[in-house]
């Protein structure tokens, strides 16, 4: 367990607030990462955005609450930033990108602190805010996602020790990269239908037979 | 024995009462669905505000079966007039609906007899000119009893073309003569002709809306496929009325379900509110078009002016009719079609009396009436006392709409509204919360958050002082001590 939690793991997922270049730098080199606690980033941003879309002022919540389901939004949250990971494994693979798997989960994970931290306080405040005031709610939230961009940029930038504009090339690839998984996603399990279906009617023609 | 008698009796009574109210719920006999649509845009299902009335056709009346009848128009004394289309004749019935009063099949112009030819629509001015657009004879009639005063037809101007066909199909007219005509394949708008019959102007164009995308692929085609492709051209109007004011309502069939009236203001201008769905187009719930008569955007064909700003559409593809009040909230839905009494099977025309709602079915060639009811009564009564300006009657209202109808989001708003205007916030956001007002709901809220924070100021500001000068005293008495320990430390090596 104090592989994964120690208190200097704790200081270097924070430190990413203050200095994204020299934490992440750590976290690549000198192993001061942790997947397990990326992974919980991710648990609590997705947990705090349906806290957000439930809990949020009458003023600025704009959200049907028919149509609020945590579990599909977790699952949504985790599935993209996996496909986010293994695309961009993928691509960096070819592209002479020195980060691991673990590393670029790592980011990703860290990256979300921001808004992980931004939501909490905004859902907040947007109860005690009237309809003038509700600018300072949307300014927090927007300041803190562009803030996780930055950080996402920063992150990949630095573990696979890029220029920026080969960062920015690669995430370019890696969402075409993400496109073409998604495809092959849908191709694989409409192939897997096919055959469950070739397969059943096999058993029933048995079954009928015999 | 007596015991176990009784406790049976018992039971009996018990399972007999809880069956009653379910009784009571399936004796719902309207034949179609009422409901309306709430913020969410979600069907919420409500007590009928119409229920059917009568049907009355010509037979009964013993004028002989009306024939395909297109028009209908309620005069100033509630008389109801009816283009029997088939029949080439005007129907005129006494407000009862079931004395004819008069039957107009010829009538004299210019000394000679003359007679419709499929006339489709009607309009009675206060001092009872009937205006009858009289479509095949390619002109516009205006009847005082049984004498053409005037008659519009082949209009000249510029703006037509030499070649124009005026094919006039609805008429109106507002208090100052101007009259107003829909005439088939005129996309530029409604015709406008000023008391002496010369044409004014077009009135109330629609604009057509072509998206990007459209825009795009009609760049990339060429001659020949851009000719075989489908025109854009503005949708043509299909009903008018006039409310006292002058201002012109006039009915459109919007392929995007988004906006199927319009209100006309004298300049031709479009000024009516879209409400809290921003959409006054019928049903909000809709399936692509498909040959399914029961898919595709409501079909308007009609618009009649309910008086206090309210308007009623009809709908002929689900032969619904909707009810919008003058900031273009939805009110009610009912209407259907079908072979039951008060369903339709081709509604045509709309127009509505004081209670009641009447309608005109071409296939069944019968007027269908419906009467209000008391839910409907209420929000009737509610919408005008609010469009008056009443605001405190109008809470009474809408209290007795809500023990009718729990979910009726306007009826909350408005009494959400009233509390607000008396200053009663948390009461006022209670129910504004429920009517899904967010700005008034936000303006109550800013009210009470900022009562609860004058009248607490005090002891907040007492506590947030005392807890800053409690922590620097703290401090600065750790910091004292620890500096006391140091020395004492450093006087103990020096000792030593």
């Amino acid at each position: 367990m104090r592989k994964y939690f120690s208190r200097e793991k704790f200081g270097y997922m924070f430190g990413i607030l203050g200095k994204p270049i020299d934490s992440f730098y750590e976290i690549r080199y000198r192993d001061q990462g942790s997947v397990p606690l990326a992974v919980i980033c991710v648990f609590v941003l997705s947990a705090l955005f349906t806290v957000n879309r439930v809990f949020a002022g009458f003023v600025v919540n704009e959200i049907n609450p028919r149509t609020i389901d945590g579990i599909t939004e977790m699952g949504a949250f985790f599935l993209l930033l996996g496909l986010f990971c293994v695309g961009n494994w993928a691509v960096t693979c070819l592209m002479e990108g020195e980060g691991r798997m673990r590393d670029i989960v790592t980011v990703a994970g860290y990256a979300m602190l921001p808004i992980m931290l931004a939501l909490g306080p905004a859902t907040i405040l947007s109860n005690v805010i009237s309809f003038e005031e509700a600018a300072f709610y949307h300014i927090i939230i927007g300041v803190s996602i562009a803030w996780t961009g930055v950080l996402l940029l920063l992150g990949i930038m630095t573990v696979h020790n890029y220029t920026l504009l080969k960062t920015i090339i690669t995430l370019v690839l890696t969402f075409i990269t993400i496109l073409i998984l998604i495809f092959i996603g849908l191709l694989i399990m409409d192939l897997l239908n096919q055959i469950y279906g070739f397969l059943f009617s096999i058993y029933t023609e048995l079954v009928f037979r015999f | 024995m007596k015991l176990r008698q009784s406790i049976s009796i018992l039971i009996i009574v018990i399972v007999i009462a809880t069956m009653v109210p379910l009784f009571a719920l399936a004796d719902d006999s309207v034949p179609y669905d009422t409901y309306v649509y709430d913020y969410w845009e979600y069907i919420v299902f409500t007590p009928a505000p119409y229920v059917p009335g009568e049907t009355i056709s010509g037979i009964a009346l013993g004028i002989g079966a009306l024939n395909d009848p297109q028009g209908i128009y309620i005069a100033h004394d509630n008389a109801v007039y009816i283009t029997d289309t088939g029949n080439n004749r005007i129907v005129i019935l006494e407000p009862d609906l079931h004395t004819v009063r008069d039957v107009i099949t010829t009538f004299e112009n210019e000394g000679k007899t003359d007679s419709f030819d499929r006339p489709r629509g009607v309009a009675v001015t206060t001092d009872n000119i009937i205006y009858v657009a009289d479509t095949e004879n390619r002109r516009v009639v205006a009847l005082d009893g049984n004498e053409a005063i005037k008659t519009v037809s082949n209009p000249q101007s510029e703006m037509l073309g030499d070649d124009f066909d005026f094919v006039p199909l609805k008429v109106t007219v507002d208090f100052a003569g101007r009259v107003f005509v829909i005439a088939r394949n005129m996309f530029q708008g409604i015709m406008t002709f000023n008391s002496d019959g010369e044409f004014i102007g077009f009135y109330g164009t629609i604009n057509v809306n072509i998206t990007l995308w459209q825009r795009f692929w009609r760049a990339l085609s060429t001659q020949e496929q851009r000719a075989r492709q489908q025109l854009f051209i503005p949708t043509e109007f299909t009903g008018l009325d006039v409310d006292p004011a002058g201002f012109v309502y006039a009915s459109n069939i919007d392929r995007d379900g988004e906006q199927a009236v319009r209100r006309l203001n004298p300049n031709g201008e479009d000024v009516l509110r879209k409400g809290i769905n921003d959409n006054v187009g019928g049903d909000l719930l809709t399936w692509p078009a498909s040959p399914s008569p029961f898919s595709g955007p409501s079909n308007i064909i009609d618009v009649t002016y309910r008086g206090d700003g309210m308007y009623s559409l009809l709908d002929s593809r689900r032969g619904r009719i909707f009810t919008y009040d003058y900031e273009g909230n939805l009110l009610y839905i009912f209407g259907g079609m079908g072979q039951q009494a008060g369903t339709f099977r081709q509604p045509t025309a709309i127009a509505a009396q004081e209670n009641r709602v009447l309608a005109l079915d071409a296939i069944r060639n019968e007027i269908i009436t419906f009467e209000q009811t008391l839910y409907g009564e209420l929000i009737n009564k509610a919408v005008s006392l609010r469009y008056s300006g009443d605001e405190a009657k109008a809470v009474e209202t809408w209290r007795e709409v809500l023990k009718l109808n729990e979910n009726f989001e306007l009826a909350n708003a408005g009494i959400g509204k009233a509390y607000l205007t008396a200053g009663n916030n948390s009461t006022a956001m209670y129910y504004l919360r429920l009517g899904m007002d967010r700005e008034n709901y936000s303006i109550a809220f800013r009210r009470w958050r900022n009562d609860l924070l004058k009248d607490n100021i005090g002891w907040i500001l007492s506590v947030a002082v005392g807890g800053i000068f409690g922590y620097v005293i703290i401090r600065t008495v750790i910091r004292r001590r620890r500096k006391h320990i140091e020395i004492d430390d450093g006087g103990g090596a020096f000792d030593a």
